[in-house]
């Protein structure tokens, strides 16, 4: 697909100036391709849930899929993912699949293996369908409804489709070695054997059959576990990865890889969000199902239309008189980096923001969301959790001109890097080079995370804290509240009178939410 | 604190046009100069007098050796007040200094005296000094008169007085041609130094009754350079007005402006508010950051105005379209480069600029829109150096034949026709190679 988010500096000029009959520039198109791909959704959810049941039940299928607040909100002008497209792959590989085990023609099933194909090629989450669709072959089996018409279309679909998705580069080799694949694969081989005994059983007599049938079965079972063992020991069959364990064991990653734990889609879904997509329809579903679709659609429209299809970028609050106030401190101090900045400078944040940096400040970022390099977000971490001067060794060695830091104590924005500060420590402190990073440092006496007078002398000195509340110990932020006043961790700030050595503020944004900080040159020789 | 601009204007005639006439002499020469805002106004009222014997029909003006690259306007007026013509000429044994050939409307006759006003707009002529401040430090500009009494030092030429806000010299006595002596003061100017680095002013005519404006626009503060840190804390606490930073500004459009947009690359810029008046509509800019010296920001303002404003069609069946070549952006504004491009509709012919000043005509580009086959023709202009007073009308003249209106829809209508006749043949063809089982059944 379009490469996006990752572009040199000459970006948005070379996407205004693609012009054709009809003129659309590729941001226009990016925007509106979830919206565009939505549509087919439903539309291919109708004709799955048709070849189901009837075209009754396609349209309430369709229907439904149109409000579901879930697929919304990926799905929102503008939100240009990878789901937005995949949700529409996976089911169009579903509609196909049906097709073609109905028809038994290789036409349907080559039209599956296309149908995976653009799955592979759009998101990773086709290991999903990999699995899926042996698994309704294997469950054929098992009930005895294997027929000729899912044998054609199985093996179509598995070998165009294998080939075919092994020339995206992401995937390469892995349908042949990973273990995410071996479903797929087995039940391959199991539907050449069962069509050759199938095949063998029709031409031999019944007794000679069953005396093969035995010898058989041995000789391939010791076969494929000696091969099976040797191939993991010799490394060609991948051990099993990060993502598999946390599926059978959701503390997994918490224990093992901090980043992986500190996204926030890896984290349980808390019943609160189940019940904000769902609301009442999870309790009283048997009941009066007509008043509560109605209900239903109602509340879809109210969630998509108040919290899908505002743009995270600009927050709002209420002021006191009921007006509405908009904090639009992000894309302000991205566009006054983008403005004021030398073209090459070199920004550090922490990796959330590393793609809205790059889009809107564009600026090289040393990490960003694409958390794959996680020793290099791990050395930011440490940069974060140190002192000034350690600190200033570690930005001076990552070649950092800029540092961005969030901040919501002024205006009460919660998701700001103080309460992310505790990821940064541990992902900081996994790796050998950040060994001397001890989350327990950052922990009150009491074992509490804290930013006043109790807090730990670690936390109240390291660059973060500092960089968060330079200056802040002079506002006053809420009536009857002491002027250093934290609305988010709701507490006066513990260290409040210090000058910042190795950096100096360059630009702060109206409601304080973004605090740009230049750091300084090496002082000259002998001063 | 270098800047040197030269006190004497130096005036003299000709009969011929290359010779220097000595015989037409400056009797008085009353300068004002106004140096409140960050460029340099200049009203020179001179009175002539033809001590010769002929009548004189023209006389030169000579500008400054240091200030002829800063000129932006100039402009002569007679008694009257009409505009006199005015045209770039060279003359002998003067290579080096730059004249002007004025055409008076009537002779002077020999004996006779006349008054002319000389309006000159100089631009870069302040310079800050010290170059680079701190937040809390106020600006100081080297140069010529004054925008409050905090003065610092200014050129002691006699006669001087300093009274309020105003510094007067002179009056000095029979002063031969080509002198000149430099002024140099130095004081305090807080007003902004906001400079249009570029702009790019496109207007877009279509014949179904709009005329679509779009600007963007690169401004820069260009007063003295913010040193050190910027600390949201002092800003929020400083509330004096006169500050050297730049929150916001005021860009009037006209009153029949409408679908107003202000936004970059980033998107809409949540800041901005329309009042509209009388007149006029007035738009409150704020920038997305405030400005400091030396930084710089750029946005784009885009309108649609009604076509029969501005499109006439002339008796002899051409069209004729009035539309400013730059407008307002802030008041006292200064543009560095002005690039304007106005795009005429699809398939004009005989196309004819006329400009109130003088300006670079690039190359004719074509564009094309959505569903443009055939391309539009874009004409661009280009000047540089630009202030307040070149917001003036541009006149096109173009032939247009009014049934292209249609060629659009037309194109669009053929296309959806030949689809839905693809689709009529191909449901009515049967490619299959043998009878499939339903048919069988029928």
């Amino acid at each position: 697909m379009l490469g996006f988010g990752k572009k040199g500096p000459t970006q948005t000029q070379n996407a205004e100036k693609q012009e054709t009959l009809l003129t659309l520039s590729i941001l226009t198109l990016a925007a509106i391709l979830s919206p565009l791909f939505s549509s087919f959704t439903t539309i291919i959810t109708y004709l799955l849930t048709k070849e189901v049941k009837n075209a009754g039940a396609g349209l309430v299928a369709a229907a439904f899929v149109s409000i579901v607040p879930g697929y919304i909100s990926r799905s929102v002008a503008g939100s240009y993912d990878n789901e937005g497209i995949a949700i529409f792959c996976m089911l169009l590989t579903y509609y196909t699949w049906i097709k073609a085990v109905k028809t038994g023609t290789i036409l349907w099933g080559t039209l599956t293996a296309l149908a995976y194909f653009y799955m592979v090629s759009s998101w990773g989450g086709y290991v999903f369908l990999i699995n899926l669709i042996p698994l309704h072959v294997l469950t054929l089996m098992a009930t005895g409804r294997f027929s000729h018409r899912i044998y054609i279309a199985y093996s179509t679909l598995y070998c165009v489709g294998t080939i075919l998705s092994m020339q995206i580069s992401f995937v390469g080799f892995q349908p042949v070695q990973s273990s995410e694949h071996m479903l797929a694969l087995g039940v391959f081989g199991l539907c050449q054997i069962v069509a050759f005994v199938d095949y063998i059983r029709s031409k031999l007599s019944k007794n000679d059959f069953e005396t093969l049938y035995t010898f058989l079965i041995y000789t391939v079972g010791i076969l494929a576990i000696t091969v099976g063992g040797v191939l993991t020991l010799s490394g060609k069959i991948s051990p099993w990865t990060g993502r598999f364990y946390s599926l059978l064991d959701p503390s997994y990653a918490k224990n093992h890889i901090p980043i992986i734990a500190s996204v926030s889609e890896h984290q349980p879904t808390s019943w609160s969000s189940f019940y904000f997509d769902l609301q009442i329809l999870v309790f009283l579903f048997p009941a009066v199902v007509t008043l509560l679709l109605i209900s239903y659609t109602f509340h879809c429209t109210w969630v998509t239309s108040e919290a899908y299809s505002s743009p995270s970028i600009v927050l709002s609050a209420r002021s006191h008189d009921g007006g509405r106030i908009i904090f639009d401190d992000f894309r302000e101090a991205y566009y006054w980096l983008k403005m004021n900045t030398p073209e090459d400078a070199r920004i550090m944040s922490w990796w959330d923001y590393g793609y809205q940096i790059t889009a809107m400040a564009n600026r090289t970022i040393l990490v960003d969301n694409n958390t794959w390099n996680n020793t290099h977000i791990s050395r930011v971490g440490q940069a974060m959790a140190s002192s000034e001067e350690k600190a200033y060794e570690i930005m001076k060695e990552l070649d950092v001109d800029y540092v961005l830091v969030i901040f919501g104590g002024l205006t009460g924005y919660s998701s700001d890097d103080i309460n992310k500060f505790l990821w940064m420590v541990r992902i900081g402190g996994s790796t050998d080079r950040g060994a001397h990073i001890k989350e327990w440092d950052y922990y009150s006496s009491n074992g509490e995370f804290r930013v006043d007078k109790e807090g730990s002398q670690t936390l109240l000195n390291c660059l973060m804290y500092k960089m968060c509340y330079y200056r802040f110990g002079q506002v006053y932020t809420e009536g009857g509240k002491p002027p250093g006043y934290d609305r988010v961790r709701a507490a006066e700030i513990g260290n409040k009178d210090f000058e910042l050595d190795v950096l100096e503020e360059a630009y702060t944004t109206e409601h304080w939410l973004v605090r740009i900080y230049k750091v300084k040159d090496l002082p000259n020789r002998g001063v | 604190m270098y800047k040197i601009l030269a006190l004497l204007l130096c005036l003299t005639y000709v009969t011929a046009l290359e010779k220097v006439n000595n015989q037409l002499i400056n009797k008085n020469v009353e300068r004002s100069i106004d140096l409140t805002t960050q460029l340099v106004k200049i009203t020179s009222t001179i009175t002539l007098e033809n001590t010769g014997r002929e009548s004189v029909r023209n006389f030169l003006l000579v500008l400054e050796p240091n200030t002829v690259g800063n000129v932006s306007y100039s402009n002569v007026k007679d008694s009257l007040k009409d505009d006199l013509k005015i045209v770039r000429i060279e003359v002998d044994n003067q290579k080096d200094k730059t004249f002007y050939n004025v055409l008076l409307k009537q002779p002077l006759d020999a004996g006779r005296v006349t008054t002319v006003v000389l309006e000159e707009v100089l631009t870069k002529s302040l310079i800050p000094f010290p170059s680079s401040i701190t937040q809390k430090e106020k600006q100081l500009k080297t140069e010529v008169s004054l925008s409050s009494r905090t003065v610092e030092n200014y050129t002691k030429l006699k006669p001087v007085v300093q009274s309020d806000s105003t510094i007067t010299y002179g009056p000095y006595g029979t002063i031969q041609p080509f002198t000149q002596d430099e002024m140099i003061i130095h004081y305090e100017n807080n007003a902004p130094f906001l400079t249009v680095t570029r702009l790019e002013r496109s207007i877009e005519i279509s014949h179904w009754g709009n005329i679509a404006v779009e600007e963007n626009i690169q401004i820069r503060h260009t007063g003295a350079k913010l040193k050190g840190p910027f600390s949201r804390y002092d800003y929020q606490r400083d509330t004096g007005t006169a500050h050297h930073s730049i929150k916001s500004y005021r860009t009037i459009l006209p009153a029949s402006a409408h679908s107003v947009y202000y936004r970059d690359s980033n998107g809409n810029i949540s800041t901005s508010t329309v009042r509209p008046r009388k007149e006029w509509i007035e738009l409150e800019l704020r920038p997305r950051f405030p400005l400091f010296g030396g930084w710089q920001s750029s946005y784009t303002l885009g309108y649609s105005v009604p076509s029969y404003q501005y499109l006439f069609k002339n008796p002899s069946g051409e069209y004729v379209l009035n539309m400013r070549i730059i407008d307002h952006v802030f008041d006292d504004m200064h543009v560095e480069e002005l690039e304007t491009a106005i795009v005429l509709p699809v398939g004009v012919s005989d196309i004819k600029l006329n400009t109130p000043y003088e300006v670079e005509r690039l190359g004719d580009e074509i564009t094309y829109k959505y569903l443009d086959n055939i391309g539009r023709t874009v004409i661009k202009l280009r000047k540089t150096n630009l202030v307040e007073q070149h917001i003036q009308d541009l006149e096109i003249t173009y032939n247009w034949k009014p049934h292209l209106l249609l060629h659009e829809p037309i194109l669009l209508s053929i296309a959806l026709f030949l689809s839905f006749v693809c689709v009529i043949i191909y449901v009515r063809l049967d490619f299959s190679l043998s009878k499939s089982e339903h048919s069988k059944k029928e």
